[in-house]
């Protein structure tokens, strides 16, 4: 069993990552305005730029979903969630990463594997004329394989973290109340 | 098998109901469905092959890229304290009039609307904003919070949405859909766009209820929302008021007006709209690098929170499919009698029903891709389908005891207020919404004259 210095780590990770993809947020704002601006002012296309906004906002959601299960942000139907007990709420956690966050991120990893591996093989480039060149287009189809990948490591970092509430429920409140995220 | 459909249908609600995040929920109900079929071979693997480029597929989607972009600008504005420039200045403005106050929050949550379109974010800034002062004034806890509920949720209707981005998304995909099946290979298009214009005079009109409604209280019932005395030297210059209401009145403009002028596609708009965002933020000193990476990073969270669900809900809805579910849904609608009236009734209640446990993006990307085909086949007008569906949706979101605007006023609320006053207070907003909803259905002109006089 990990433990919680492992999910410590984690989720350390996920944030890092999730930091320093986030500006990619402010480039797709100032890259959009560039490309209106070259084609409004001066009737510029620059077709590789607005493709660029296109990939970054791919990378944006799919590497930020990790650190995004992390800071608790991922919404759930709370209706009966929100009156639970630590314990329930913990209960809830273990069996939802076990039976729906586990198998998705192991099954969309296994499933794309081919499929990002051929994109690398036949060294595949944008169909759009004036697109993207390569390799960038097998890079960002990899992450196909990193948001399940990270996902399934902040869905470890998520059980183990619930587990050790459940353990602790037995011994007087010792701080073990506080809420993943 | 066609009741494992609707078995996983069931089976996917109550799953949700439980608490855990909706996009993998959603993700791994679908897939451990599928791998039982495949197990007992009532399910082809196959379809699962397709998984990796339909999740590419949602990475390269160019409409949506709209949704971060948008939601970028709204998350600025909010931490520019636009909001409580807005409020304040219009407060001060109709402050002294019966009913002023009143108002004030319906305009301020109209333009705050039509600048953000989140809409927990509107109705908890809101709550905190206005409840208070309201209170405060003397007006009845019914009438400040019902307004308040209200008003937060014009978020979702009222263009430039973010909903409405992703109900746009969706709704091309299912127009298309509807007209090949009918044997239509040149189909006709709806976008974004199209939506956006359709909301506007919808969404308008809803104001206008809203507004007079509070006319109508403020006669009848003054003593439930009192004239505030101002005290001397209070109150407002023109030039304040042109500070405050002038930023995000031009950028609305300018952003909803490229838009349905057809200058810019919503990406495009929504790119400048965000850049516009920035600049009123530095102008008002608003703009530090930790508020910046606090926009950003809130930015990050909701795209990923909502594409996330997207990608949950096409594995959902190609397992769904796998087991002839929408066969099942497309006979059972079809089957109905009173044709397209009923059917649409009928999902509509169902949405409304739906309203109360999922929130609109689990709609959009679970719900309407399954019977928007369905009703467009049967000869509904795609954009009036997408605000009726929208408006109703926001009733339900107003509708005691789930709604989530309920849910959110309560949570900023003071705890003098008891949740039977906000219940009582958001009933004749909620009789309003259904008098909108008959009009639109009476009159679906009001809906379809402007994307028809705009893109023709």
């Amino acid at each position: 069993m990990a433990s919680s210095k492992t999910a410590s780590r984690i989720d350390a990770f996920s944030t890092y990552v999730g930091n320093t993809v986030a500006w990619l947020t402010l480039a797709m704002i100032a890259v959009t305005f560039i490309v209106v601006l070259l084609r409004y002012a001066f009737g510029i296309g620059a077709v590789w730029m607005q493709e660029s906004v296109v990939w970054m906002h791919g990378a944006v959601f799919m590497l930020g979903a990790a650190s995004t299960l992390q800071r608790e942000e991922h919404v759930r139907v709370d209706i009966f969630y929100r009156n639970l007990s630590d314990i329930g709420q913990a209960w809830i956690n273990v069996i939802g990463v076990l039976l729906f966050l586990m198998p998705f991120s192991l099954f969309l990893m296994y499933a794309s594997y081919d499929y990002v591996a051929a994109s690398w093989a036949i060294g595949e480039v944008s169909r759009d004329a004036g697109g993207l060149p390569y390799p960038l287009l097998p890079l960002i189809k990899s992450v196909l394989l990193l948001m399940p990948a990270m996902v399934a490591l902040q869905g470890l970092s998520m059980l183990v973290i619930a587990i050790r509430r459940l353990r602790a429920r037995h011994l007087p409140s010792a701080g073990t109340t506080r809420r993943n995220g | 098998m066609e009741w494992v459909g609707a078995l996983l249908f069931l089976a996917v609600i109550l799953f949700l109901l439980a608490g855990f995040p909706v996009a993998f929920t959603l993700a791994g109900t679908g897939l451990l469905f599928a791998f039982a079929g495949v197990i007992a071979g009532t399910f082809e693997a196959a379809f699962l092959s397709g998984l990796p480029s339909r999740v590419f597929g949602i990475m390269n989607n160019e409409t949506l890229v709209a949704v971060p972009l948008f939601v970028f600008m709204g998350i600025t504005l909010e931490r520019a304290r636009i909001a409580e420039d807005l409020l304040e200045t219009l407060s001060s403005l109709f402050g002294s009039m019966r009913g002023g106050l009143g108002i004030s929050v319906t305009l301020v949550g109209m333009l705050l609307a039509a600048s953000t379109g989140i809409v927990g974010a509107t109705v908890v800034t809101m709550g905190l904003l206005s409840l208070p002062t309201m209170l405060k004034r003397g007006y009845s806890p019914e009438i400040a919070t019902g307004t308040i509920c209200a008003s937060g949720t014009l978020g979702q209707i009222i263009p430039p949405s973010i909903i409405l981005v992703m109900l746009g998304d969706v709704m091309s995909a299912a127009y298309q859909q509807a007209q090949l099946a009918q044997g239509n290979f040149s189909p006709r298009t709806v976008s974004v766009g199209d939506l956006f214009a359709g909301a506007l005079i919808p969404g308008l009109l809803l104001v206008g209820l809203y507004v007079a409604y509070l006319i109508g209280v403020a006669i009848v019932r003054p003593k439930t929302m009192p004239a505030h005395v101002m005290e001397p030297g209070k109150t407002v210059s023109l030039l304040q008021v042109i500070n405050a209401l002038a930023p995000p009145l031009i950028l609305i403009f300018a952003v909803l007006g490229s838009i349905l002028g057809g200058k810019a596609t919503p990406t495009e708009a929504a790119g400048v709209g965000a850049v516009g965002a920035l600049l009123m933020a530095l102008q008002r000193r608003a703009l530090t690098l930790e508020r910046l990476r606090a926009i950003m990073r809130g930015t990050l969270s909701v795209s990923s929170m909502v594409f996330m669900i997207l990608i949950g809900a096409s594995i959902f809805s190609l397992v769904f499919r796998g087991y002839g579910g929408d066969d099942v849904v497309r006979e059972w609608l079809h089957a109905l009698p009173g044709g397209v009236i009923s059917a649409m009734l009928l999902v509509m209640l169902l949405m409304f029903l739906l309203g109360f446990v999922l929130d609109f993006i689990e709609i959009t990307f679970v719900v309407v891709p399954i019977v928007a085909p369905i009703l467009l086949t049967m000869g509904l007008d795609p954009v009036w389908l997408g605000i009726m569906i929208a408006i109703n949706l926001q009733t339900s979101f107003l509708t005691p005891p789930f709604g989530f605007a309920l849910f959110y006023l309560r949570g900023v609320a003071p705890p003098s207020i008891t949740t039977g006053q906000i219940y009582r207070g958001v009933m004749p907003f909620i009789a309003l919404q259904l008098f909108a909803l008959l009009m639109l259905a009476l009159l679906p002109q009001l809906v379809t004259w402007l994307p028809e006089k705009i893109y023709g």
